[in-house]
């Protein structure tokens, strides 16, 4: 891993104008952040927190209300293939097969169609997909779509990989599975990742530091990094003491932390069935 | 399931088909016996077409064509204008889809052509063309178009915004994401749009031969038979526009939802 700053917001913030009787949504509010290359940085929120706005404008969906999004240097304009979504669900074209799709980015790049499809195949390969490359996504399980959409992400040879909630549809052996394959591919390939999730197990299971958003106007609350080393271990006791230190410090519980106690409880109910 | 599940289905698939087959012409030949008992007039019953399409079908020639060159005209002159219809429906619904002050201006005038009966065309296209074919064309692609513009638009504005998203981070341009995404995303709605529409042009095919004079056609051949008190003729002319009708749908339509949107797991009803 190297030290330099790949991603680099500034005083981003991102107001949605009032739309007939919604008022305008400050989504973000001055967030300052630095992602350094192959660093895998979790944002864990409440819904409201500004995660998913956040994806967003580093993807280039969307542009900063005011203050700077840049990528090696670069402001961020429109999106690219420096920098893909896997997305919760609806991410994979249900119109092509597994293998069109992850050879989808490629032939928009000009690829040629064979090579593409090579490419692809070596993609499907690392997700274990080998046997579906002619699947169409809707004969596949929650959680070989997902493993679709990765690899369509990775094909890229993205500068940074953006999952947006990418397991919150999937049953808790899946979610798992995925995630320790995810950190394999990532200690394999040495990505800039950036994983959204308002799970704050799976956040510090998984990332080098956790960044805690909250709803404006508190923003920000708490950058943590995770020093445990990897493989991790989900029974490590480590973990359940960073993640409960963490929670601590967000004010007592993630009750607060939500605003709201029956999100909260929710939320630990969650927590323990997916950790 | 078991190959004596299917065995039951298929013997019911029959059972029913049969009994359609027996509703449909029996009823036929219940209105024939009847109108021929009450008011005196001879009622061609289903048999009687029967042997007319017979006939017709060696090649007898029939107001001064074959039943074979009435067909191919009619159909000729469905197939183009039903393609016209369908090119400029298609790239219309595309353009007025993506781009939304376009759609604004432009779809209040298309849902007013939609609610057009299709005979009413016919004045306005023989002021367009003349009494020639091409305002029998015209007329046709002038309800194809309207039927396919607004399930189109409809369709490509049903398509998943992540869907979009997910083409743009790819690296398509306007052009491949119309192809990639927005195309094969509208095409539950295009299929629907379709079936209106495949039904529609066929049916005002035949009103625009009646009026618009054509010499030859199904159309032309239904009103020629009544002049000349042929109502057999006309009852068999009728009885193959309506299984040409029929039979397109499930050549053309079928198939192709059945290779898309259904693999895709994408039709209505899932």
């Amino acid at each position: 891993m190297t030290n330099d700053p790949i991603l680099e917001l500034r005083q981003v913030r991102k107001v949605f104008p009032e739309q007939g009787r919604q008022e305008a949504v400050v989504a973000l509010d001055g967030l300052d952040l630095i992602l350094n290359a192959g660093e895998f940085v979790a944002i864990v929120g409440a819904s409201g927190s500004g995660k998913s706005t956040l994806v967003d404008l580093v993807a280039g969906f969307t542009q900063p209300t005011s203050g700077t999004v840049t990528v090696k240097g670069k402001p961020v304009r429109a999106p690219g293939p420096d920098r893909v979504v896997v997305f919760q669900d609806h991410a994979v074209f249900p119109w092509y097969t597994a293998l069109d799709n992850v050879a989808y980015g490629l032939r928009r790049q000009g690829m040629r169609r064979r090579r593409a499809r090579e490419r692809a195949r070596e993609a499907l390969c690392q997700v274990g997909l080998q046997d579906f490359a002619h699947a169409y996504p809707a004969a596949l399980s929650g959680g070989m779509r997902q493993r679709v959409a990765l690899a369509r992400a990775l094909v890229l040879r993205p500068d940074i990989l953006l999952l947006d909630e990418p397991f919150a549809s999937l049953d808790a052996v899946m979610r798992s599975r995925l995630q320790d394959e995810l950190t394999g591919l990532w200690r394999q390939f040495g990505w800039t990742v950036l994983f959204v999730t308002h799970i704050l197990t799976e956040a510090v299971y998984l990332a080098d530091r956790v960044v805690v958003l909250d709803r404006p106007p508190s923003g920000l609350r708490a950058i943590e990094r995770i020093g445990l080393p990897r493989p991790r271990n989900r029974l490590d006791a480590r973990l359940a003491e960073q993640t409960e230190e963490l929670r601590a410090r967000m004010g007592g519980s993630l009750d607060t932390f939500n605003g709201e106690t029956q999100a909260g409880q929710r939320q630990r109910q969650e927590e323990r069935y997916y950790a | 399931m078991s190959p004596a599940g299917k065995k039951e289905n298929r013997s019911r698939l029959i059972g029913y088909s049969l009994g359609a087959w027996i509703f449909g012409i029996g009823l036929w030949q219940a209105v024939a016996w009847t109108v021929t008992a009450a008011r005196g007039v001879p009622f061609p019953t289903p048999w009687e077409c029967v042997t007319v399409v017979w006939e017709m079908a060696h090649g007898t020639v029939f107001l001064e064509y074959t039943i074979y060159h009435h067909t191919l005209v009619s159909l000729a002159r469905w197939a183009e204008g039903f393609g016209i219809g369908l090119a400029t429906g298609l790239a219309y619904a595309l353009l007025a889809g993506g781009w939304v002050p376009v759609r604004r201006v432009t779809m209040p005038t298309v849902e007013v052509l939609q609610v057009i009966p299709g005979l009413a065309w016919i004045p306005v296209a023989i002021l367009l063309f003349g009494l020639n074919q091409t305002a029998t064309v015209a007329i046709i692609a002038l309800t194809t178009f309207p039927a396919l513009a607004i399930a189109g638009v409809m369709g490509v504005r049903s398509v998943d915004s992540h869907y979009v998203r997910a083409g743009r981070m790819c690296g398509a341009g306007p052009c491949a994401l119309l192809a990639t995404v927005f195309l094969p995303g509208a095409l539950p709605h295009l299929l629907s749009g379709l079936r209106i529409a495949l039904g529609a042009a066929w049916r005002v095919l035949v009103a625009a031969e009646m009026i618009v004079g054509s010499g030859d056609g199904l159309g032309y051949a239904i009103i020629q038979s009544r002049w000349t008190m042929d109502y057999a003729s006309a009852f068999a002319c009728i009885a193959i526009i309506a299984a040409l009708g029929l039979g397109m749908e499930r050549v053309l339509l079928l198939p192709l939802e059945r290779r898309t949107v259904e693999h895709w797991g994408m039709s209505h009803d899932q």
